[in-house]
């Protein structure tokens, strides 16, 4: 049983499907990447998966279904988002993101892990009090990560982590997502238009045209095919 | 920003800085009531009317973002609620609070249901037409039997008995003589109650869990809902508190006039564009702008109330208002609107906000993690992931 599984898949915006018939699968303790050009249906298809629009075809996670379930359910059972663009409350401080992030749960370790996801982003430690709005856009990139970690998920969808970000600093990124998913065990999977950086952390990789998936597999398998490289990594 | 004075939060400084301002707040309290002039009082008594009203807009519009122009009606419900509930069965006015909170709750509830689905401007025209309708329907003659109509409704707040009646503590008289004018000690205490209640109310929602998710609405619905925060339900309870909350007010007014008439200035849109006003100067999304930015409205108004004899006017402003035919009290307060958002964007709370720290910088507690100061290392990248990349 892979941990999501998302097959023939439809969903879209009113009468407009965007995605027909997609799928597929996240295993266990996998970082998985979804390549695919501007307007392809990358960012739907994260919509979709947490319940944020209308959906028809089977998604199933930890064997449970949850085709039918609301976002609240979704994050509940386990999934979390780090949604495209800045997504951050810019009226809350840094801490209070991070707790608007533990919504969901109840249990009294929320300010362990508070403490936890500071040790873990220094940069949001020393920011703490300061409006969320007010941090650069890679601070603010970490405090919508690490709110969605709050959650304790154990799938993350991260849509674009690197958009208008520094090269630097999306390293940094990509390199905390990397440690999260080896030492922790944090399935992943994530959106990316910087297709070099992201076969590096992920295992594999699923292309996207106009809805559909077009191709996939181990990053290595698809590095090698000269087609994809040329449309996808630029060399 | 090197400041003059830093106090950290929860040290005596704190704690003496917390005693003294609750001192002064609470010493006004007392000294009005049983020291101040009638109308003193009723400057205060007008002022906690609108300080409720603007404070249960605020909930919604200052912390969720929802937009409404038609909290009018449910001040109106709540003047509506207590002037039939008393004047037609008799009953005492302190009981109809929470039927009126009930009533405008449940119809704020109802509102809401097309304000999950609708958003700014949309929202701001549904909510206006509430507003607009409340009046011509409080008016509609085949509820003549029930609202008494264009004339309202009389005796609908205390009626105290002929005889001087006062409550006495240890020689001391809060409430005044309990009789015709002279119960105004005692309607001090009532609005006051009502804004106490509507703070503690306001305070308890947006410093729980659910104040944060209301925030967090407000600045970013996609990334709430994948927060796991359900908007509609929340939108819908915010919108039930405020609209149960701005019938507090309404109930105070109309035991302040001792009648009810749906065309009094807060019942109509009148109403609602003041709340609006007073909210936004004093500052939107903060629990004292409201209160700071009704104190002012009403001072201002008081102030300029007999401005429309020229001879009343400071004699150093005259060349600017003496054009004024009735009171410039609105105009006024209108100019001030626009300046402010101008130089205060957030209303005076926020210019206060940004420019206390010079004076006075109030350290917070720190959550979470052991140190507590923040140590300058720059962020550690991960090294052997960094170095594959
Ligand atoms: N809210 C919306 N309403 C209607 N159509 C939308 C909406 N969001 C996206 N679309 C359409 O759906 C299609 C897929 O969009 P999507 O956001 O999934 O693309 P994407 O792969 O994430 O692109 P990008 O790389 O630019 O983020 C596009 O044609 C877009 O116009
Ligand atoms: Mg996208």
């Amino acid at each position: 049983m892979s941990l999501l599984e998302v097959s023939t898949l439809r969903a879209g915006y009113g009468p407009v499907n965007v995605l027909v018939d997609l799928n597929l699968v996240v295993e266990e303790g996998e970082i998985v990447v979804i390549l695919g050009s501007n307007g392809a249906g990358k960012t739907t298809t994260m919509r979709a998966i947490s319940g944020m629009i209308a959906r028809s075809g089977s998604i199933t996670f930890a064997g449970q279904s949850i085709t039918k379930s609301s976002p609240d359910a979704i994050v509940r059972a386990g999934i979390a988002q780090v949604p495209q663009g800045r997504g951050t409350f810019p009226e809350l401080s840094v801490e209070d993101n991070l707790r608007a992030g533990a919504f969901v749960r109840n249990d009294d370790e929320i300010d362990e892990d508070l403490a936890h996801w500071f040790e873990v982003f220094p940069r949001l430690r020393e920011r703490r009090e300061q409006r969320a709005g007010s941090l650069s856009g890679g601070e603010q990139q970490m405090v919508a990560i690490a709110r969605a970690l709050m959650s304790r998920p154990k799938l993350l969808l991260c849509d674009e982590p690197s958009l208008g970000l520094a090269p630097l600093i999306t390293q940094e990124l990509f390199g905390i997502i990397a440690s999260l998913n080896r030492d922790k065990g944090l399935s992943v999977l994530l959106v990316e238009q910087n297709a070099n950086l992201a076969m590096k952390i992920a295992r594999r990789v699923y292309l996207i045209e106009t809805g559909r998936i077009v191709a996939s597999g181990s990053s290595d398998e698809l590095s090698a095919d000269d087609s994809i490289r040329k449309a996808y990594l630029g060399f | 920003m090197k400041s003059l004075v830093t106090i950290h939060e929860g040290r005596a400084a704190n704690w003496a800085l917390r005693l003294v301002a609750g001192a002064a707040v609470i010493g006004v309290m007392l000294w009005v009531p049983t020291h101040g002039s009638n109308p003193l009082i009723d400057q205060f008594t007008n002022a906690f009317v609108l300080m409720a009203a603007a404070m249960s807009l605020n909930l919604l519009l200052g912390y969720t973002g929802q937009i409404s122009l038609g909290h009018n009606a449910f001040f109106g419900i709540g003047a509506y609620a207590t002037g039939i509930i008393v004047s037609r069965w008799g009953w005492s006015p302190l009981v109809t609070f929470p039927i009126a909170f009930i009533v405008a709750f449940v119809i704020g509830v109802l509102v809401s249901l097309p304000a999950l689905r609708i958003k700014g401007i949309y929202l701001a025209l549904v909510t206006l037409a509430l507003g607009l309708v409340f009046p011509q329907f409080i008016k509609w003659r085949k509820l003549t039997w029930l609202t008494g109509g264009p004339r309202g409704l009389d005796n609908a707040g205390f009626n105290f008995s002929k005889k001087r009646r006062t409550y006495e503590i240890f020689g001391w008289n809060p409430f005044g003589d309990m009789r015709g004018q002279g119960a105004k000690p005692f309607y001090f205490w009532i609005a006051a109650g009502v804004v106490v209640i509507t703070y503690l109310v306001c305070r308890g929602v947006v410093k729980s869990r659910s104040g944060r998710s209301l925030i967090a609405i407000r600045d970013n619905e996609t990334a709430a809902a994948v927060m796991g925060v359900n908007l509609a339900g929340t939108k819908a309870m915010a919108f039930g508190i405020s609209a149960g909350l701005c019938a507090l007010p309404g109930c105070v007014s109309t035991i302040l006039t001792n009648n009810v008439v749906p065309d009094s200035t807060f019942l109509s849109i009148a109403g609602s564009i003041t709340f609006l006003i007073v909210m936004v100067i004093g500052g939107a999304g903060s629990l004292w702008g409201p209160i700071i930015g009704s104190g002012l409205y009403v001072f201002i108004t008081q102030k300029t109330g007999d401005w429309s004899d020229e001879k009343n006017i400071p004699a150093i402003i005259r060349p600017f208002f003496s054009w004024a035919k009735t009171s410039p009290g609105t105009g006024i307060f209108a100019v001030t609107l626009i300046a402010l958002m101008f130089v205060a964007p957030r209303g005076i709370v926020g210019v206060w906000h940004q420019h206390s720290p010079r004076l006075m910088r109030i350290v917070p507690r720190r959550a979470g993690t052991g140190t507590g100061t923040g140590t300058l290392v720059d962020t550690p990248v991960d090294d052997t992931v960094a170095g594959e990349l």
